[in-house]
């Protein structure tokens, strides 16, 4: 516990900078996997548990496509279309044969997932850490705000995750498709009597829930160090980002996740035994005082 | 033995029941009635607490039990047996009565005894014999045929030996002749028994014949109550029922 | 009550069967491979308890197999306890933790309670992991346990151990059956099959859940302490979401509506485990693609599809004796359709 710490690096403004920056860019990776968890329960009601796997999957191909390419705008591309084919296929040949079923079912797919997929990134990329190292495009010197040293990549993962988010929320709240897949959210069965295929639909936003979180593994590669595994630690955090951003909600997810990322980023500097104690904290009173999170519809089933 | 005060629900601005008052004599058997939608089934939400009502109260032998936890509503007396039937799909037919029975005893936590206990057994038994379940005794409640599981699903609420028993639509889904027999089993325990019975009712040929007294519900108010004689000469009920209900537009309006 | 004798033998035969390996001189890799399997086993039991008797997917469950092996590791370092009072604190200790959790947990729909157990799951990992100065990190509970002799019995000595072990085991298993079997054990199941139903039966819901959960954490922590004293360490991974996972995956290979089934996938488990790492060192490779083939294909446990076969034979028998009463009755019950 080192508190003064904390009120020391919030008398200067450059400590603030780097913080802030630091926390954005754990929030905003983790808004993009949260949104995806958050849009397949929305639409389909399963929690996929794998959906860290679908992150680390993204990191290894931005890494494999940047070695081959040179180009990382055109890896990260390229990581998050593959991702999101890989979840379309997860979603057809997988998820959707254990729908009708309970949890436990959904739960073991998932599982069997996971384990399959961090062997296979062990047998492919090894079992030692990569690094991407940063990408020629932003060899850039760093920009100065306040004192602070924010380095451009970090502006360019911010201003894309932000860039991806807002194009996500008009989809659902303004196309047809959005207005399809919000129906079919409500109640599929209907939909699927109005002659539309819900089981298109259905693999559709399984495909771009995995695309979010193939793309954020790209925007990972480069500051995060490729490790089997990597995907579980922010599973978890993104599942209390949406507890308490609320089930369903994008902009839920959004809010929790700055919330959760700045509290990680102050949180390591004034209290770093308790940071994770302090986000479980923060779950904990969101369920008590409303069940539902922050932005989410009541759910007492 | 029941007293209904003023009820009012709405659920996201759509009233489902306003303004209901009702009042049922202890040991007296009653019918409700109304069209689809009347609230017949939002009022048993209601008194089992299945839902908050918004206004009003719920007497029960001169005790207000309409804050109470559905839990509490249920150990006060007020048995109830669903539209479509609520049963305990993998356990059989006496389990799940000694489960009921158990719980009604309040041993329902107890883990040094075994299940179930001569008490509960014997309560059990006694449930089957009065609903003619004894010969399905050991079948898994999943596999009972659709009568059984109505009967089941009452006798689950019998085991609690209520003192006012819900039944909405004990018939439904029936031929007519189940619903004849059906209804002679609910007349046999309610008489052996000498609780208050409520029942839903849509066959009018069983409500006039079997009720003592009838409340008949339209838009979530009481139209109308009385003998079944009086009932089916009141001219707003052949209105509800035959005419193009003008009746509520009024209200509705106002709500 | 015949069945509470009949369980008794049971009990008392299962004891025998464990205490006469060591007898007839089973070499010490059979004696190890059971220990391990009482260990797990009381894990993947106990969580059955949640999954399989209440309907409650509980993905954190290792959380308690590891406050269970850390409390009673730390405590025995100390030095200032024996091994019974170390024993019973790790008890109370992880029902204080599972009585927590689980007030937080049981009022959430399923799917929230699945993943907020496998959060605090890797909450409490994560303090193993960080608090390094009192848990060792990720080194674990270094420098052994100590093991000093009480009542004349000394756990230092290999068989000894054993038959603490084994007599601990079954008579976790003993209690786990006499749960079940109780009326308690059947409100379980009224709450898995029907939980509205079951409140209006009077069963106060999130009580019994709670409690359940809380009887549950405090098996899975036995094994946890039986696993402590077997490999005199404790270490970061016995509460690490994959332990729970693996538990999920001993009660979907037994089946989780045959009282012992867990027990028998623990052992497939780890059969399995230990035939894959003699052929390759993929073994999360080959699990997965066991659970694949479990989950899309069988869509229940092998034991399961047993139990189903003989309940099905039970029940077309109990129907035989309904038709002939309706037959015999003549029209005065109710026809079957």
């Amino acid at each position: 516990m080192d508190l003064d710490a904390l009120m020391r690096c919030v008398g200067t403004t450059s400590c603030i900078v780097t913080q802030l920056t630091s926390g954005m860019i754990i929030g905003m990776l983790l808004f993009l996997i949260a949104s995806g968890v958050t849009l397949i329960f929305g639409v389909l009601n399963v929690i996929n548990f794998a959906h860290g796997s679908l992150y680390m999957i993204g990191a290894y191909a931005a890494w494999t496509f940047y070695q081959l390419t040179g180009s990382y705008f055109v890896s990260a591309l390229g990581a998050a279309v593959a991702v999101g084919v890989l979840g379309v296929l997860f979603e057809r040949f997988l998820m959707s044969k254990v729908y009708g079923s309970n949890v436990l079912m959904q739960l073991l797919v998932c599982y069997a997932v996971v384990l399959i997929s961090d062997d296979l990134i062990k047998i492919i990329w090894g079992p030692v850490s990569l690094s991407m190292g940063m990408p020629v495009e932003f060899r850039l010197p760093p920009l100065r705000f306040f004192g602070g040293v924010v380095p451009p990549f970090y502006i360019f993962m911010i201003v894309a995750a932000m860039a991806i988010g807002l194009l996500l929320w008009l989809v659902i709240a303004r196309t047809r498709f959005g207005n399809i897949v919000r129906a079919a959210a409500v109640n599929g069965p209907m939909v699927s009597a109005l002659g539309i295929r819900v089981n298109l639909y259905y693999a559709a936003v399984f495909g771009i829930g995995s695309a979010l979180a193939g793309a954020a593994g790209a925007l990972a590669a480069p500051v995060r160090s490729l490790t089997p595994g990597m995907g579980f630690s922010i599973l978890i955090e993104s599942f209390i980002v949406t507890v308490i951003g609320g089930m369903g909600s994008i902009v839920g997810a959004f809010v929790a996740s700055i919330i959760i990322g700045l509290t990680r980023s102050f949180g390591s500097i004034g209290f770093p035994l308790f940071v994770d104690g302090v986000m479980f904290l923060i779950m904990a009173l969101v369920l008590i005082f409303k069940p539902s999170g922050l932005f989410g519809r009541p759910h007492n089933k | 033995m029941l007293k209904l005060e003023g009820l009012k629900k709405s659920f996201g601005g759509v009233a489902a029941t306003r303004d209901v008052t009702l009042d049922f004599a202890d040991g007296s058997l009653t019918a409700i009635i109304g069209p689809n939608g009347a609230g017949k089934t939002t009022l048993f939400n209601l008194i089992t607490g299945r839902f908050p009502i918004d206004s009003g109260r719920i007497m029960l032998a001169g005790e207000d039990i309409s804050r109470l936890s559905r839990r509490e509503i249920v150990r006060r007396g007020i048995g109830r047996a669903f539209q479509v039937a609520s049963l305990f799909p993998t356990l059989t037919v006496r389990e799940a009565l000694a489960a009921a029975a158990q719980a009604h005893q309040r041993r329902e936590t107890a883990m040094l005894v075994g299940f179930p206990t001569g008490a509960a057994m014997k309560h059990a038994d006694e449930v089957m014999e009065l609903l003619g379940l004894t010969r399905v005794a050991g079948i898994l409640s999943r596999n009972l045929s659709h009568g059984d599981q109505k009967l089941l699903d009452i006798g689950l609420a019998l085991a609690l030996e209520p003192k006012v028993l819900l039944l909405d639509e004990p018939t439904a889904g029936m031929g007519p002749e189940e619903r004849w027999r059906m209804i002679e089993t609910v007349q046999r325990l309610w008489r052996a028994r000498g609780m208050t019975l409520i029942f839903i009712e849509h066959d009018m040929d069983i409500v006039f014949k079997v009720a003592q007294t009838v409340r008949v519900l339209s838009y979530g108010s009481v139209l109308a109550e009385g003998t079944p004689e009086e009932v089916r000469r009141n001219p707003q009920v052949i209105e509800a029922y035959l005419g193009k209900s003008a009746h509520g537009s009024a209200e509705g309006a106002a709500a | 009550m015949t069945g509470r004798w009949r369980d008794l033998a049971w009990a008392g035969a299962g004891l025998l069967v464990l205490l006469l390996v060591p007898l007839f001189g089973a070499p010490p890799a059979i004696r190890d491979f059971i220990m391990f399997g009482m260990a797990y086993g009381l894990l993947a039991m106990s969580l059955n308890l949640l999954i399989g008797y209440s309907g409650l997917v509980s993905f954190g469950h290792a959380m308690f197999f590891a406050s269970g092996a850390y409390a009673f590791g730390l405590a025995m370092q100390s030095g200032k306890f024996s091994i019974p009072a170390a024993f019973a604190l790790a008890i109370v200790f992880t029902a204080v933790l599972a009585l927590i959790v689980g007030a937080i947990c049981v009022r959430l729909n399923e799917i929230y309670f699945a993943f907020l157990t496998l959060a605090f799951q890797m909450l409490f990992y994560n303090v193993i992991l960080g608090w390094v100065s009192f848990t060792g990190g990720d080194q674990g509970l270094m420098g052994g346990i100590p093991r000093p002799k009480f009542l004349g019995i000394d756990l230092a000595d290999r068989t000894q151990l054993y038959i603490f072990c084994s007599v601990a085991f079954i008579v976790c298993i003993a209690i786990l059956r006499q749960l079940v079997t109780s009326p308690f054990g059947y409100t379980l199941r009224l709450i898995r099959d029907n939980q509205e139903r079951a409140a209006f039966l009077g069963v106060n819901v999130p009580l019994v859940k709670l409690t359940c959960f809380v009887i549950s954490a405090c098996v899975a922590a036995v094994g946890g302490i039986l696993l402590t004293l077997f490999v005199s360490g404790a270490y970061p991974n016995f509460g690490f979401w994959t332990t729970s996972g693996e538990a999920i995956f001993m009660i979907l290979l037994g089946g989780s509506n045959v009282f012992l089934g867990p027990l028998v996938g623990t052992v497939i488990l780890r059969l399995l485990n230990d035939i894959t790492v003699t052929y390759t060192s993929h073994t999360e490779l080959v699990l997965g693609i066991v659970i694949l083939i479990l989950v899309l294909g069988l869509r229940k446990g092998p034991l399961d599809l047993i139990a189903e076969r003989l309940e099905n034979r039970r029940q077309a028998a109990a129907q035989a004796v309904r038709d002939a009463a309706d037959a015999g009755a003549n029209g005065t019950g109710k026809g079957g359709s």
